[in-house]
């Protein structure tokens, strides 16, 4: 039987019927068309479906729908605002901080979780809070650099 | 061409062009392609390496709900393959891996597509299979090809009533006397392991069939977009022109791309589903069991040497691991297994390749195309060598290099050729001559070197169109796909230097072989140069055109113009006017576009000349690469930790450098990841550890220093001096750790991957390896090449 679900997707509320399995992800990517969001296994072993719920990264092929029923959900989507791209973002671009782009999204949001918590992480912290997040063109180096550029940046950078 | 002029765009580490799309989400990849209509595949495997399909029932599949078409292999009798057409599109009448596609369902849903498979019943009859290649080449063995004799190919040799699908020799020089004229012989075999190339992007495709006009289109993940449209089309016995294929974003592909994977069982399902478009999408196992892994490698090598550490005589013995179809393994089994003899001058050489089937995964180009696993074979030898010698490592490798001019080992001459600084580079960024620090409790430091060489595809073709419209855009019109390496920024580049205009004028659309002309692949890090040239070739037309109607226009001689920036100049006189300024005039209110075509190939450079009717073996240019690795072994655990990788490439003149340390970095990442962490647990052809929890590839942590190094030779051919980059910093990495393992604990390591419980036995050996006795059979000579000098 289908359940109703009221879900705050990048700053807007969404009301939408799903099946009790239906995934977040499923529900993200087929339902609402947010592709930014990438599925890289469903198993919850590649991180590339990152997305925060309540300010925190999860694994959305692992969270179903209707545990998200009044959170509070923010996708690749959702970063940029009026017209202006986030720092992180920003920052990816000019250090050339991906190569295919399937993993960035899930990069950016995880990096995003952890600036938002500790402003100015360190290179160690960086490391731990995107090793859930796989990449296999190995970009992590050049990720690392983009990450650090803005957690050393001035205070407000990493808003 | 000179490369003294000031370049404005190429040369500089400008951001990549794609950047925007893939840090908001807007990068579209295949997996996300959504079509009115459009129905989901899944298919059902085979469970069995080697059997006989007696009955398929799929009557109770066609009845659930949703179901549209359930597809067997007697339903869509085809076949493809690049090399040799051995493969079919669902399995017809055998399997011959598991994980082969059998039945294939497309339905409303993938609830719906997964239901009818589990009630699809297939009836199979096992027969004795091969998991070995060495077994694969004995008498009596049983064949997984019985009409390999009878299957179109295209210029290789097989062995008739063998599992043999590639015969190669080569020789030069006599090896016999070459050893009878060494001071000492050396003689070790090794074994290189397959490895998934694990893109983050599984598999997919969408395709589309209209019956009545008899179309298909194809939204593809495919980094060779002209390459697998041909085959489909021959392989269906349909006109090309039948045949689209369109491209997204690729979210990496590593070689395992470059052949039809997920297409084949979505233009199955998409001939039987009147007009309404399906879409498959490989799950993670099916990635890792159901697509391509790198070839696996049995090398035995024999080298004779001078006391003084000149290489003098090499007979290398090569047994590929084909898998069940052959894709492009017969080309890794001819160009590359050359790479066998090293950067290295060596007067004698002879090489005997057998690639064999077994029944397993398919085997499929994988980054570096062989020159990984013979690198592995090459330098940890060199190591052996040099320690029984006396010799540093790094001497001896000086020692034998190539350098500009000397011949390679068909004659060609050498031409770009950096290997000596990459060489000197890698290893002083690591201290190579300062002293290893000490033992700290059980973990002790070492280091080593190792280096690489590699060509690229010879002679390939690559063309096509610019597009200039009346605003000043310049659309570049070609079929190198984005798979991640860059491309579209690099060819961005080349444009914009070419024509004087600035890189956000260029805009470089996703190929679509209805529009964007042939291109041969994004594959053997041929693009930069390949398309690059091709793009130079239509730029300067296009900018000739422009100078011309800008000389009308202003009333005076082209020659006095010039243009930079989008702007036009005159000689003396300063700017003239914009670009769009003189476009508009010529085109006014009602419109129009300028275009220009480009095409290169290699074919007529001098570059290529070789000994007589050795000229096949040329490459237009020659990558070199050396890595030094630090590493600690941990004597207690066996863990190995690599501690930092400097890697020197030369890349000729890299025209983004950020990309290259991109392609640099991520390669070494690869290479590591492959040589400490991967390793397919095999159970009678079945792979049992499937997920990537249990396929482990380096993660964040995992990662060493990296220090990339950017060598610059000189290409007079290459665009704005360019060569190559995306293959080769894979290769190096292994033996660059295994002998700092051997400097470290004094242990050698000859088959791959470097696993804890591996290092631990051998130190229990007190430093002595088993020897790895690989009874590889004798060589059965082909006709093979060999030079007449």
């Amino acid at each position: 039987m289908k359940r109703s679900v009221e879900i705050e997707i990048n700053q807007e509320i969404v009301r939408v019927e799903v099946e009790p399995w239906t995934t977040l992800l499923e529900l993200l990517r087929e339902t609402l068309h947010l592709t930014g969001t990438k599925e890289g296994c469903g198993q919850g072993d590649c991180g590339a479906c990152t997305v925060l719920v309540n300010g925190e990264p999860l694994n959305a092929c692992l969270m179903l729908a209707v545990d998200a029923h009044r959170s509070r959900v923010t996708t690749i989507e959702g970063l940029a605002k009026d017209g202006k791209l986030h720092p992180l973002q920003k920052s990816f671009i000019e250090r050339g901080a991906f190569q295919c782009g399937f993993c960035t999204p899930a990069m950016i949001l995880s990096a995003k979780a952890l600036l938002d918590q500790k402003p100015k992480a360190g290179a160690e912290e960086i490391k731990q809070s995107l090793s859930g997040v796989l990449c296999r063109c190995g970009s992590y180096p050049k990720i690392l650099e983009a990450v650090r550029a803005v957690s050393k940046g001035t205070k407000d950078e990493s808003r | 061409m000179s490369l003294d002029k000031k370049t404005e765009v190429v040369h500089q580490p400008v951001p990549r062009v794609d950047g925007l799309d893939k840090v908001t989400g807007q990068a579209v990849y295949t997996v996300d392609v959504d079509l009115p209509g459009m129905l989901y595949g899944a298919v059902l495997r085979s469970p069995f390496p080697h059997a006989r399909i007696t009955a398929v029932d799929k009557s109770k599949a066609l009845k659930v709900s949703g179901v549209k078409a359930v597809v067997t292999g007697e339903d869509f009798p085809f076949t493809f393959g690049t090399i040799i057409r051995d493969q079919p599109f669902l399995a017809i009448d055998k399997v011959r891996y598991v994980g082969e596609p059998v039945v294939a369902v497309a339905a409303e849903s993938e609830g719906a597509a997964f239901e009818a498979l589990e009630k699809i019943e297939v009836r199979y009859e096992e027969l004795p299979a091969v998991f070995d290649p060495r077994e694969g080449l004995k008498d009596g063995a049983p064949l997984i090809h019985e009409t390999l004799a009878q299957y179109a190919r295209v210029n290789v040799e097989i062995v008739p009533g063998t599992n043999i699908a590639t015969l190669y020799t080569y020789g030069h020089g006599d090896v016999r006397q070459g050893f009878a004229e060494s001071d000492e012989i050396f003689e070790d075999d090794f074994f290189v392991h397959p490895v998934a190339h694990t893109p983050m992007e599984p598999h997919g495709a969408v395709a589309l069939y209209r019956s009545l006009s008899g179309e298909y289109t194809i939204w593809t993940c495919t980094d060779r977009p002209y390459h697998v449209a041909r085959e489909f089309a021959n392989g269906l016995g349909v006109p090309l022109h039948r045949v689209r294929f369109i491209s997204n974003y690729t979210g990496g592909g590593f070689g395992g791309k470059g052949a039809l994977v997920a297409e084949t069982v979505a233009v199955a399902l998409a001939r039987f589903t009147s007009g309404r478009p399906v879409k498959v999408v490989f799950s993670r196992p099916e990635e890792l069991t159901a697509s391509h892994t790198r070839h696996a490698s049995y090398i035995r090598l024999k080298t004779g040497v001078k006391r003084d550490g000149t290489l003098w005589a090499r007979r290398a013995e090569v047994v590929w691991d084909n898998g069940a179809y052959s894709v492009l393994g017969p080309n890794v089994a001819r160009r590359g297994t050359i790479t066998i003899f090293g950067p290295y001058r060596i007067p004698h050489i002879e090489l005997v390749s057998r690639l064999v089937y077994t029944n397993k995964e398919i085997s499929g180009a994988y980054r570096g195309f062989g020159t990984t696993q013979m690198t592995w074979a090459c330098e940890v030898q060199m190591d052996i060598i040099a320690e029984r010698l006396g010799i540093d490592p790094l001497e001896i490798r000086l020692k034998n290099a190539y350098v500009e001019g000397d011949d390679y080992i068909n004659g060609q001459v050498l031409h770009g050729v950096g290997l000596k600084d990459t060489l000197e580079k890698a290893s002083q960024e690591i201290e190579w001559a300062g002293r290893k620090p000490g033992p700290k409790g059980r973990t002790f430091r070492g280091k080593g070197i190792a280096t690489t060489i590699k060509g690229t595809a010879t002679p390939t073709d690559s063309s096509c169109f610019v597009k200039i419209d009346s605003d000043g855009t310049v659309t570049l019109l070609c079929s190198s796909v984005e798979v991640g390496a860059g491309q579209k920024t690099v060819l961005s580049q080349i444009a914009a230097e070419t024509m004087g205009v600035p890189l956000s004028f260029i805009a470089m659309p996703h190929p679509d072989t209805s529009i964007t002309p042939y291109d041969y692949a994004v594959a053997s890090s041929r693009t930069t140069y390949h398309m690059g040239n091709a793009i130079r070739v239509a730029g300067q037309k296009a900018r000739k055109r422009i100078l011309d109607l800008a000389a009308e226009t202003l009333k005076t001689d082209p020659s006095d113009l010039s243009m930079s920036e989008g702007k036009i100049f005159k000689k003396g006189a300063g700017e003239q006017m914009t670009l769009k300024a003189l476009l508009n005039k010529r085109f006014g209110a009602k419109g129009g576009a300028i275009l220009e075509e480009g095409y290169y190939s290699p074919e007529d450079s001098l570059l290529l000349a070789a000994w007589p009717g050795l000229r096949g073996m040329s490459s237009i240019f020659w990558m070199f690469a050396t890595h030094a690795a630090e590493v600690e072994v941990d004597t207690e655990t066996g863990v190995v930790r690599v501690l930092k990788i400097a890697a020197a490439h030369d890349v000729g003149k890299p025209i983004n450098p950020i990309g290259c340390e991109q392609q640099i970095e991520g390669a070494a990442i690869m290479g590591l990841s492959n040589t400490l962490y991967e390793e397919f647990k095999m159970d009678q052809g079945r792979i049992l550890n499937d997920t990537l929890a249990d396929y482990k590839v380096a993660s964040f942590c995992d990662v060493p220093e990296i220090v990339p190094i950017i060598v610059e030779s000189e290409h007079r051919e290459g665009p704005f001096g360019a060569k190559g980059i995306g293959e080769p910093a894979a290769a190096p990495t292994a033996p660059a750790i295994a002998n700092a393992i051997f400097d470290a604990v004094g242990i050698r390591i000859r088959d791959l991957p470097i696993t804890p419980e591996k290092v631990l036995a051998a130190l229990r050996e007190n430093g002595k390896t088993p020897s790895l006795l690989i009874p590889l059979p004798d060589g059965r000579e082909g006709k093979g090449e060999r030079d007449r000098t």
